[in-house]
């Protein structure tokens, strides 16, 4: 007689696979051997055990999070553009002070609108290659994730408003204002994405 | 399972493509349970679970512009779940080889105050043999279909099939009939 089915060889003929090597003389020693039949029958009522475990159900509501998440990726597209766009245009602004008379506190203004830019850029940077938005978050963190968002969306759309102002200093004096702002929301979404969300205070 | 959980699926699906949130979370209830039962089921924790049930339903929600149609809703979710509970068995890594697993096993012919329930023996397979009975025997997926998503060849799939169904054999102590 030759020797049991192995493992293998059961579950071809369980699930009649045929390309399973050494089958036919499998088959005839499985009808006549009583321990392979069985094995078979054993390995179809663990299978059915195994279809018939209950179905797991989750305790959280992952949804918001996801949506949170869809929104923030979607926001944060569209954003990387529009930025881009409001820092040419701000900085066409200094084009025309540096044509006006070159006024030494307009240089100082310049200069920190400037910084302010290069940070929130900089900022913006480390964000997307630290891929912020592909990352699992928790309820609570994509609750504060929206509000920031938001309220970055909010601030650019002020930021753009302010380059219709016909006075050019006061424009300067209010879009260092408003980066500043951006500068503040933007590392505060950098801590609550680096799971520091305690101390976004918001 | 498509008709049973998501009524008028089909405009549902158009609706979700568009973006409509209301719709993506009907999605999300109508799949939610068998997408974290699947992960669960593969990756053991709930906190893996969780996670992948969360990236599972963001992967759906941002492609699903690309869902054509042409298998069921639940097929192209399910693919995507087990893709990613698959990718969190490679990240996590943790547990891959099972000669500890057979040294708590009990022997043969242990008494059956040893023998484990089924969901404690499926527990201690090793990660790769644990999603592939998983994915062979309950959601029905084909060797072919397995050794693609884990970048492995059908024979190694039937391999661990067999690993699996001799260690889970072991371990609830099953004797033969005969
Ligand atoms: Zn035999």
């Amino acid at each position: 007689m030759t020797a049991h089915l192995s493992m293998d060889q059961l579950i071809a003929l369980r699930d009649d696979d045929r390309s399973e090597p050494g089958m036919g003389e499998a088959l005839q020693h499985f009808a006549a051997c009583i321990h392979c039949q069985s094995e078979l029958e054993q390995l179809h009522q663990r299978t059915a055990r195994l279809r018939a475990l209950p179905s797991l159900a989750p305790s959280t509501n992952e949804f918001p999070a996801v949506h949170a998440r869809v929104t923030v990726a979607r926001q944060r597209r569209s954003r990387a553009a529009a930025s881009l766009g409001l820092a040419i245009a701000a900085t066409a602004v200094f084009t025309l002070i540096t044509r006006d008379l070159v006024h030494p506190k307009r240089l100082d203004a310049e200069q920190l609108l400037q910084s302010e830019i290069t940070q929130s850029q900089q900022l913006e940077h480390k964000l997307t290659a630290w891929n912020s938005d592909q990352r699992v978050i928790n309820g609570r963190t994509a609750i504060l994730v929206i509000q920031l968002e938001n309220k970055i969306a909010q601030l650019d759309a002020e930021i753009a408003e302010s380059a219709k102002m016909e006075q050019q200093a006061a424009r300067v004096e209010n879009e260092i204002k408003l980066w500043q702002q951006r500068v503040g929301l933007m590392n505060a979404l950098v801590d609550v994405h680096l799971s520091k969300a305690g101390n976004v205070g918001l | 399972m498509d008709a049973m959980s998501l009524p008028d699926a089909d405009a549902v699906i158009a609706r979700a493509r568009l973006g409509d949130p209301v719709a993506l979370e009907a999605l999300y209830r109508a799949y939610s349970t068998p997408v974290y039962n699947l992960s669960r089921r593969i990756c053991r924790t709930t906190e893996d679970a969780e996670d992948i049930l969360q990236e599972t339903f963001f992967e759906v929600c941002r492609s699903i512009r690309n869902y054509r149609g042409d298998g069921s809703i639940w097929g192209w979710i399910r693919s995507v779940a087990s893709s990613k509970a698959l990718m969190r068995l490679r990240r996590n890594k943790y547990r891959d080889t099972d000669e500890l697993n057979d040294e708590i096993a009990p022997a043969r012919g242990a008494s059956t105050a040893l023998r484990m329930d089924l969901e404690s023996a499926m527990d201690r397979l090793t990660d790769t043999a644990r999603a592939v009975v998983w994915l062979h025997d309950v959601e029905g997926y084909t060797h072919e279909e397995i050794a693609n998503q884990m970048g492995k060849t059908v024979s190694f799939s039937k391999s661990q099939l067999a690993r699996a169904h001799t260690r889970l054999r072991n371990y609830l102590g099953e004797e033969a009939l005969a």
